[in-house]
């Protein structure tokens, strides 16, 4: 079989990001990437946070084609017709380093691809890995323990060692094998590294990018050129299940998409899609003028991990490192969704603990062990730590009925001059606050909040 | 007086060339030039007179047996020169987009083939042609002193000849033998087919597994009254004849109903069909790009899908 | 022997979106044009048949960042060497000023004993550009090759014309072009495209083949290029094999075009 240094299974960003700084490294590396081109098949909400990735890869952020800087966010809380939003633009959140960035995929991970190609490594389309191959000959297939439940606690790695890779009538022999498949992680839990996402642990998005020309989306957002506008809706835009839409403004297009629990879906009896819900939404009255005019130029339909830090399978083993999704490392605190940021984190702490392992003449687990260790010290372990109370905090089907009923009926009431006497403000507004926000069950919402 | 110059070594082509010429000929104050090489030359040379062209250039210089590519090159740069053309047209067969190229150069002509439109705009000839494989259609004017265009078979019509116009001309070239040599020509076979002409049409492609699986396309073209067409690439495997061929490098369509079963709808298939009423497709594959273009459509597998259709076309 | 095959890189043209009737060539990937890979595998063969040659694949680009990655998938194809000569000059040339370039390059880097060339390019499809290069060069042509021996110092063609098939037979050097039926191109193995990344590439501007910007100037000018128009309906007919045929028949019949 014939070898190289390192084999990357998945041209996303984390496989990108790790082999960008194993190719900077002097490593003969090369990704496989199944589809068409870097960024075919990748779905994002749309937003990056840069905050906390910029100093990994300085010299690559500079000319990276990113959309908008995100100034202005915004959460519209959804109910019986009604549309409640909270917005803050903030000059913190622009500037001369702004902490997120709207981005395109297809352009994102090119750019990647093409920094990584220059650095020597080589990015390969339209190539589909089959088979992680482990010691022993055979194909890894799922022998002995499984991932540890504790998740990211090292050892080594579940079945025998990770020794390369096959791709149709292809074996290639590596010294370590990057698994940035993505989240759902067919070849590694085929190998026996990882569980299959439960559906529980695992939401469905769907995304549509409808083209509008810059100037008509400065103008409905009122923001500067180049400077973007992020928007949450929850409540009835979910039909009560876990979950939410999101609004990203790129350039010339806007991300238009909504996240739902899998399990919560699948058991309605109705047959609903997650497209109809965005449709739903897209015609909504609230929405409606936002994107009018505009041209859906692209959907995709992607599942997004959940799970968090409790399903976060072992990170390495004997010959192979896990990044990115493929690591479970994504986190959906309600307000943020992030996974984009980790991927490129998780990337980069692979191949830096790749290289020196490559040098030390040891890939085993124990020698690449100072990826965990760089994972745990950086914000990827510790954001996901600090966050492990979110998915059983989404659960709770309040966040997405009542609190928006709830809010919107507030506001709503405030607003209103009915045909009879208005009745005093303190009233209104006060006696519907404590009646929708002052009981047992809010009470138990708020101790639970605190936690995250 | 500067020329329009016509040559083709189809005869039928030759005639569209020179009756069109004719028309454009008039409209820009131009003459109207032909010519006429190799053995035949002669006989042609009425027939291009009849067909408009005030003079026609003929040889049947030793060096044009066969008609080599370079020596035709050749011989048409000395024509044009002589006869002061400003535009050559020619033919956009293979032979004639060879030719194309070549002199062009000869020329320094800027050329463009496979021409499906022409016409006359703000005094000079422009010519409409396919590009990016036939999503788009370019309109191309060419800005050196002498013009090439290469013109699609069928793109203009031909009229009632003419007795005894044009005159003819024997020009005195100096042609050395073509460094190419003749091994053997077989003529190809087999019946031909219209397909620009047809009201139904089925479209086959790869997603028939074998030569013999074809069958059933020809069973369902019969039970539909639909004549068969095909992809390039089944006809590269020579499943089929190229004049089945849909597409950029094919017959376009312009049926009221082209039935596509197991083709992807490349770019260079589709531009083909894209005149048709109505377009349905059948393919396993719901992402396939002809989707993009049906109006109606079925993702199945063609061997449930084609045996259901006739079924039920038992019943009309 | 050097064989030189010129390979256009062209967009990706499934990738191409309308827009209007506008074409968006925005951010579209690039690939190695389908007749050039029939013509890489074509020089692939005559080596593997036992001729001793060194392949070189050679492009002219205008100054497209992406094009020396597509050429890797040409050097992991068949081709020993690429060679790309990258200009900005090029950005809105014709075929004239590409085949000028094509056969400067090869006279500056080694010539050629025989040149080859798809019979079209994918996207643009002239099939001019074999033909002025080989009148530049002085090369005795064979256009739309299905079959390609070389022996004794000239090569012998089978070649697919409209009516005829006809086998020709030119001294080298000498210029063909190819049809796709001449062979199905291989699938580049792993190890081959993880070697092109190491093999050598040669980038050379317009300067360095002694031509100016101005050797790059069209002899034409595109006045439109816009897409049809097309309005459909996209419906598709959902059910088992059964119900969706009885479907897709009914409603043909409804739109008048089955059984009048
Ligand atoms: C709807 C939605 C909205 C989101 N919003 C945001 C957001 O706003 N901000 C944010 O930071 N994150 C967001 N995320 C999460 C983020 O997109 C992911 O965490 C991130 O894309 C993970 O990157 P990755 O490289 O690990 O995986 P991916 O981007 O999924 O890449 C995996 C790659 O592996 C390839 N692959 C898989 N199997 C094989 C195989 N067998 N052979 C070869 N290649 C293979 C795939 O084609 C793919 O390219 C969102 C996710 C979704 C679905
Ligand atoms: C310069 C140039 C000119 C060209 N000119 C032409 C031209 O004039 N005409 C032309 O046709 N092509 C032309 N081509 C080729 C063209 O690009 C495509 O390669 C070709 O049209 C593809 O043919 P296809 O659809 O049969 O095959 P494929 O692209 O392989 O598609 C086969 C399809 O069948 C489907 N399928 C598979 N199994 C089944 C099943 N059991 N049931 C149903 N569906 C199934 C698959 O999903 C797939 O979509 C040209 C190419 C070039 C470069
Ligand atoms: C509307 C329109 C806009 C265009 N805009 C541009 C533009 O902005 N920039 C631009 O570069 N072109 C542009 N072109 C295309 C350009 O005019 C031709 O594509 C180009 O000159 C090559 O000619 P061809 O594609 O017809 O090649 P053909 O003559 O059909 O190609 C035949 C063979 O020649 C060889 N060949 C062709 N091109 C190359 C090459 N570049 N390098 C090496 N070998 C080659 C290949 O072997 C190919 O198979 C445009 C064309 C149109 C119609």
């Amino acid at each position: 079989m014939e070898k190289v240094d390192v084999i990357v299974v998945g041209g996303g960003l984390a496989g990108l990001s790790a082999a960008y700084g194993l190719a900077q490294a002097g490593l003969e590396v090369m990704v496989l990437e199944r589809g068409d081109y870097p960024g075919a098949k990748n779905v994002t909400g749309g937003r990056l946070y840069t905050s906390v990735v910029r100093d990994l890869y300085p010299e690559l952020w500079e000319g990276a084609p990113f959309e908008r800087a995100v100034t202005r966010e915004a959460i519209s809380m959804l109910a019986d017709g009604r549309m409640a939003t909270f917005e803050i633009a903030a000059e913190e959140f622009g500037g001369r380093r702004p902490q997120s960035f709207t981005v395109v995929r297809a352009k994102l991970d090119q750019y990647l691809a093409e920094r990584t190609g220059e650095a020597g490594g080589m990015v390969i389309p339209k190539m589909k890995v089959d088979a992680l191959l482990t010691e022993g000959g055979s194909e890894a297939s799922g022998a002995g323990g499984g991932p540890g439940a504790s998740g990211a606690d090292g050892g080594p790695g579940a079945s025998g060692r990770v020794i390369g890779i096959r791709a149709g009538e292809d074996e290639i022999g590596a010294d370590v094998v990057v698994v940035a498949e993505g989240v759902l992680g067919l070849l590694s839990s085929e190998a026996g590294l990882r569980e299959r996402p439960a559906a529980a642990d695992t939401a469905l998005g769907y995304k549509e990018v409808i083209e509008l020309p810059a100037s008509v989306i400065e103008d409905r957002w009122h923001l500067n050129p180049g400077e973007g506008a992020a928007q949450l809706f929850m409540g009835s835009v979910t039909k009560g299940m876990m979950g939410g839409a999101f609004l990203y403004t790129n350039r010339e297009s806007i991300s238009l998409g909504i996240v739902v629990g899998m399990e919560q879906l699948r058991s309605r009896p109705d047959e609903l899609e997650s497209w109809q819900l965005l449709d739903e939404l897209k015609t909504s009255p609230a929405v409606a003028p936002l994107i009018k005019g505009g041209e859906v130029i692209e959907y995709s339909a992607h599942a997004v991990a959940e799970g968090g830090i409790a399903k976060v399978p072992r990170l390495l083993g004997d010959g192979y490192v896990m990044v990115g999704d493929a690591a479970g490392l994504s986190l959906n605190a309600l307000i943020t969704v992030r996974g984009m940021d980790f991927a490129i984190a998780s990337g980069y702490h692979a191949a830096q603990a790749i290289a020196a392992a490559k040098a030390a003449g040891d890939t085993s687990a124990a020698g690449l062990a100072g990826y965990e260790r760089a994972l745990r010290e950086s914000f990827v372990l510790k954001d996901l730590q600090t966050a492990a109370k979110v998915p059983a905090l989404l659960e709770n089907q309040r966040l997405f009925t009542h609190y928006p009923e709830a809010v919107t009926k507030l506001m709503a009431d405030i607003f209103t001059i009915g045909p009879g006497p208005t009745e005093k403000l303190s009233k209104t507004g006060f006696g519907g606050v404590r009646r929708s926000f002052l009981n047992l069950a809010t009470a138990k919402d708020a101790l639970s909040f605190r936690k995250i | 007086m500067a020329d329009i110059l016509v040559y083709s070594d189809k005869p039928q082509v030759a005639r569209e060339l020179a009756f069109k010429g004719r028309e454009f000929a008039a409209e820009l104050g131009l003459g109207l030039s032909a010519a006429a090489l190799g053995p035949e030359s002669a006989a042609a040379a009425a027939d291009l007179g009849g067909h408009g062209a005030d003079r026609v250039f003929v040889s049947d210089d030793a060096a044009l047996e066969g008609l080599p590519t370079d020596v035709v090159a050749e011989a048409l740069a000395q024509i044009a020169q002589e006869a002061g053309a400003e535009y050559v047209l020619l033919g956009s067969t293979r032979r004639g987009k060879e030719l194309a190229g070549r002199l062009a150069q000869k020329l320094g002509a800027g050329a463009v083939t496979d021409v499906n439109a022409m016409a006359v705009k703000d005094g000079a000839l422009v010519g409409w042609r396919y590009a990016l494989g036939g999503a788009t259609v370019a309109e191309e004017r060419i800005d050196t002193p002498v013009k090439l265009f290469a013109v699609m078979p069928k793109t203009f019509e031909v009229g009632a000849p003419q007795a005894g116009a044009g005159e003819v001309v024997t020009p005195a070239l100096s042609l050395s033998p073509s460094r190419v040599t003749v091994g053997g020509r077989t003529p190809r076979e087999g019946e031909s087919v219209d397909l620009a002409a047809a009201p139904l049409i089925l479209g086959v492609g790869r997603g028939f597994a074998k030569r013999e699986d074809l069958d059933l396309g020809r069973e369902l073209a019969a039970a539909l009254g639909a004549e068969l067409a095909c992809t390039k690439s089944l006809a590269d495997f020579e499943w089929l004849p190229e004049d089945r061929i849909v597409g950029l490098s094919g017959a376009k369509t312009k049926p009221d109903l082209y039935l596509s079963v197991g083709v992807s709808g490349q770019v260079q298939h589709t531009v083909g069909i894209s005149q048709a009423k109505i377009i349905a497709a059948v393919n396993t594959d719901k992402e396939a790009p002809i989707f993009q273009l049906a109006d109606y459509g079925i993702v199945g597998d063609l061997y449930q899908v084609v045996p259901a259709l006739m079924e039920k076309l038992k019943s009309l | 022997m050097r064989i030189v095959v010129c390979v256009k890189t062209n967009y990706d043209l499934q990738m191409v979106r309308v827009k209007g009737r506008e074409p968006v060539l925005e951010a579209l990937p690039y690939k190695v044009g389908d007749l050039e890979k029939n013509a890489l595998e074509a020089a692939l063969q005559l080596r593997e048949g036992g001729l001793e040659c060194t392949i070189v694949a050679l492009t002219v680009a205008e100054a497209n960042a992406k094009v020396k990655e597509t050429m890797k998938e040409a050097l992991a194809l068949a081709a020993d060497e690429a060679v790309v000569v990258n200009d900005p000059a090029l950005a809105a040339t014709d075929q004239a000023a590409l085949a000028a370039a094509i056969a400067k390059a090869i006279e500056h880097t080694g010539g050629a004993d025989l040149v080859l060339f798809g019979e079209g390019s994918t996207d643009n499809y002239s099939g001019l550009v074999g033909s002025r290069v080989a009148e530049l060069l002085g090369l005795p042509q064979i256009g739309y090759a299905r079959s390609i021996a070389v022996a004794d110092g000239a090569v012998t063609v089978e070649r697919s014309m409209d009516d005829m098939i006809e086998t020709l037979q030119a001294p080298l050097p000498a210029a063909v072009t190819v049809v796709s039926e001449i062979n199905e191109p291989r699938v580049a193995t792993l190890m081959n495209i993880m070697k092109a990344g190491k093999k050598p590439l040669t980038e050379l501007s317009l300067a360095d083949l002694g031509l100016d910007a101005g050797a790059a100037a069209p002899q034409k000018a595109v006045l439109s290029n816009l897409a049809e128009e097309q309005d459909r309906k996209h419906i598709i007919i959902e059910g088992d094999a059964a119900t969706a045929a009885a479907g897709l028949v009914d409603a043909l019949v409804k739109e008048g075009v089955l059984g009048r």
